[in-house]
């Protein structure tokens, strides 16, 4: 028998109580992982080089207040500027959902074409979008779980705009950052409120990243003491901003998740410490026969740190398989998209299992190393 | 017979390490739950706690949220003749048109900036809101640039004290006063004149109109009303029916309070089990005197789910005061309906407390009964020879 075969048994000699150890430290990292992602789909928008070459303008009192669409003759000539669309939220209900999962947009098509450098058409033709008045473009993912196609209808009811669209699909598109939304022509918005003029923010795509900060500089220049001042910014911050109306999130989702490892650690502490009393007497005997304390230490390390391991790879696998094959976006009502569970994520949950695993060894370590043969071999049960 | 009490309480004492930790690892997982069900139970409360049952809220058809509803003048005017309508001591008919304007401002530390509601109101509205009173400053006046800000959104947003301004768009309004609205969802506004709102915001249609009938038949009578007028499109419903609906905010809230709480509670059961089975194997030859003296197996399985369930009852107890705190705290989230932000506090009602005892009580029974049954099951010579 040499030392490995030696911890080993000594982990799993009261196999209920490893089952238990090692279930509860994979239920907590699972947990912990869940968090995690939650924290990070809450609060880090996805990422696409094009969109710091992206960017919104909304008027500056805030983003449910319209801007005049006549600011576009302004923004035209602004140089840098590749292309700008208007871009107005429409907020309506798909069918007599009570809750739609992904948004409409209304957006002058041929000057929307260059801004959508990462997608591209999966189905149907962009011409065919521009061309009829009446139509629209779909993302794939709503596509797919509608269980829609080119040429179908979609209607939807207003409920910032007292209008309700009635639209047929013109094309599919795949490829963006976001694809589960729904565009159509600008021009039917204002033909059905009346052409009141007003548009709900500016998109626009630059020439470079270098001209950006000085883009925005400009935007917001050009605007300022008129009627509608606007704030212009990157993709990335203005998503950044959005989030940051959400409130705390960060700090909510933090503090339960150190909430959560500091249940972690007093499990597994209380369940070392509890295998190392069971057999006091043993490592008496141990220490008898000469085994010095930095091995017995070695000892009681190896077995908290296998248990801790071992619940750690089944709460990390456990969780990223849930993860990844439950369809979230279906489950919440695309609350929650992607909820990727990523390598950083995984690692993070690994240390801290690992950390704990050590932790965990220390009081009885300390215990055991502080014991006097002569009492150790007194001790019962 | 069953074994008393003082024999369990005398046992958690006695393994005092193993019991410290598992109270605690309870006590977590219960303040954790309880204070997410307070999160949701204050964002309920304030939806709840507004409105007046003899109030009607008129917006218009399909919209979802005051916000989102657009209403014109000629609404108006057809309304404020309506028969039913109550009138106050100077005759004039209780009815208000309103508008609400949604303007970015800064937090406070310089956490980013959230949307606000702004509501133009008039005279005739505050009336129809008398739970709302001034605590500090004084009104705003119509025709002016003034706004008087509910004192608990001042506390959450920079330049919202009395004398600060607030920039919308070119023009700055004065805020001139502070306001108090018993924790109802006007705790999360600013008021000002309606018709500066409209100037100010360039807007020429109002969001909502609240009207009070003379009685509760009237009341009836002009929704049905407004309801068959199909000129009208607009929908009319008491005010405390609306706001009681506003309360989706609350519902991911619930859910993640539902989730985490299953989950954590999962490993916690695990903990006392883990806990009560060490227990169980340290008390082998107690457990065999106890049945050589005549305690039957039942009395044996219940002596150790009422230790479990005391283990955990008081888990239970110290989470609940580990939570306590936070309770009247104020914060803030965006609510997607009116798309502005919603102030409430944590309520950490008796009941809710209950409930996270009542909750470590369960994690305590199902984490002591396998344990339990065990010991009950010992055989008595050999678990007297035991050592």
């Amino acid at each position: 028998m040499n030392v490995a075969t030696f911890v080993a048994k000594n982990a799993l000699r009261n196999g209920r109580r490893a089952f238990l150890t090692i279930i509860s430290v994979a239920v907590s990292c699972a947990l912990l992982i869940s968090l995690l992602t939650l924290q990070r789909e809450l609060t880090t928008p996805p990422e696409s080089e094009a969109a710091s070459l992206r960017i919104i303008a909304r008027n500056k009192v805030s983003l449910a207040q319209p801007l005049p669409a006549r600011q576009l003759a302004t923004l035209d000539k602004i140089p840098g500027i590749v292309s700008v669309s208007p871009f107005s939220f429409f907020g309506g209900k798909f069918r007599e959902e009570i809750v739609t999962g992904f948004a409409q947009f209304a957006v002058d098509p041929a000057r929307f074409a260059p801004l959508m450098v990462e997608g591209h058409i999966l189905a149907g033709t962009y011409e065919d979008f521009i061309k009829d008045r009446n139509s629209c473009m779909l993302g794939a993912d709503t596509m797919k779980r509608y269980g829609l196609k080119v040429g179908d209808k979609m209607k939807f009811t207003g409920t910032f705009y007292p209008v309700d669209l009635d639209l047929r699909i013109a094309c599919i598109y795949e490829g963006m950052v976001d694809d589960r939304n729904v565009f159509f022509h600008h021009k039917l918005l204002d033909e059905l409120t009346g052409d009141p003029g007003t548009v709900g923010t500016w998109y626009l795509l630059v020439e470079s990243a270098e001209v950006s900060n000085d883009v925005i500089t400009k935007i917001n220049k050009a605007f300022e003491n008129t009627s509608a001042e606007v704030r212009a910014e990157t993709e990335r911050a203005f998503q950044m901003g959005f989030i940051s109306m959400l409130g705390n999130v960060k700090l909510l989702i933090g503090s339960i998740s150190t909430v959560v490892v500091f249940t972690l650690v007093l499990v597994s502490i209380s369940t070392m410490s509890m295998a190392i009393r069971e057999r006091f007497r043993e490592l008496a005997v141990l220490k008898a026969l000469g085994f010095k304390r930095r091995e017995l230490f070695s000892f009681i390390l190896a077995e908290s740190f296998g248990l801790a391991g071992l619940g750690a790879l089944l709460g990390i696998g456990g969780s990223w398989l849930l993860w990844s094959h439950i369809d979230l976006q279906k489950l919440t009502n695309g609350f929650l998209i992607y909820f990727e569970v990523t390598p950083r994520i995984m690692a993070t949950a690994g240390i801290v299992a690992a950390l704990l695993g050590i932790v965990a060894a220390i009081g009885p370590s300390i215990a055991v190393a502080r014991m006097s043969v002569v009492d150790g071999l007194k001790t019962l049960d | 017979m069953a074994l008393p009490l003082k024999y369990n309480f005398r046992n958690v004492v006695v393994r005092w390490r193993s019991t410290i930790s598992t109270v605690l690892g309870i006590a977590l997982v219960v303040s954790v739950f309880v204070l997410l069900r307070a999160l949701a139970r204050g964002i309920e409360a304030s939806s709840a706690n507004t409105g007046d049952p003899r109030n009607i809220l008129v917006v218009r058809k399909g919209s979802q949220a005051e916000s989102g509803s657009l209403l014109g003048r000629e609404n108006f005017r057809t309304l404020q003749y309506f028969d039913e309508i109550a009138r106050n001591e100077k005759d004039e008919p209780l009815i208000s048109v309103e508008i609400i304007a949604i303007v970015s401002m800064p937090r406070i530390q310089g956490l980013g900036e959230a949307n606000t509601l702004i509501r133009g109101i008039t005279a005739r509205g505050m009336e129809l809101r008398p739970q709302v009173t001034l605590v500090d400053g004084r009104w705003f006046q119509p025709g002016k640039r003034e706004i008087t800000v509910a004192r608990r959104l001042a506390g959450r947003f920079a330049g919202l004290q009395i004398g600060g301004t607030v920039k919308a768009g070119p023009d700055m309004l004065t805020v001139v006063g502070h306001y108090d609205a018993k924790g109802s969802a006007f705790d999360s506004e600013a008021w000002m004149d309606a018709d500066e709102a409209r100037s100010i915001f360039d807007r020429d249609q109002y969001s909502s109109i609240l009207l009070r009938p003379k009685d509760d038949a009237a009341a009836t009578t002009i929704i049905a009303k407004i309801e068959k007028d199909k000129r009208l499109a607009l929908r009319a419903e008491r005010e405390v029916d609306y706001y009681s609906k506003q309360t989706m905010t609350a519902i991911p809230i619930k859910i993640l309070a539902g989730l985490l709480g299953t989950a954590m509670s999962i490993g916690a059961i695990f903990a006392a089990m883990n806990t009560m089975y060490a227990s169980v194997a340290g008390r082998t030859r107690e457990i065999g005197t106890l049945r050589v003296l005549g305690y039957s197996r039942r009395s044996v399985v219940l002596c150790f789910l009422v230790e479990g369930a005391f283990l955990a009852a008081m888990g239970g107890v110290v989470g609940c005061l580990l939570a306590l705190p936070m309770n009247g705290v104020a914060t803030g989230t965006m609510d997607f309906q009116s798309f502005a932000e919603t102030v409430f506090e944590f309520r950490i009602t008796p009941a809710l407390m209950l409930q996270g005892v009542a909750f470590s009580v369960v994690i305590g029974l199902l984490g002591s009964l396998l344990p339990a049954i065990r010991a009950s099951r010992l055989p008595v010579i050999s678990a007297l020879k035991s050592l």
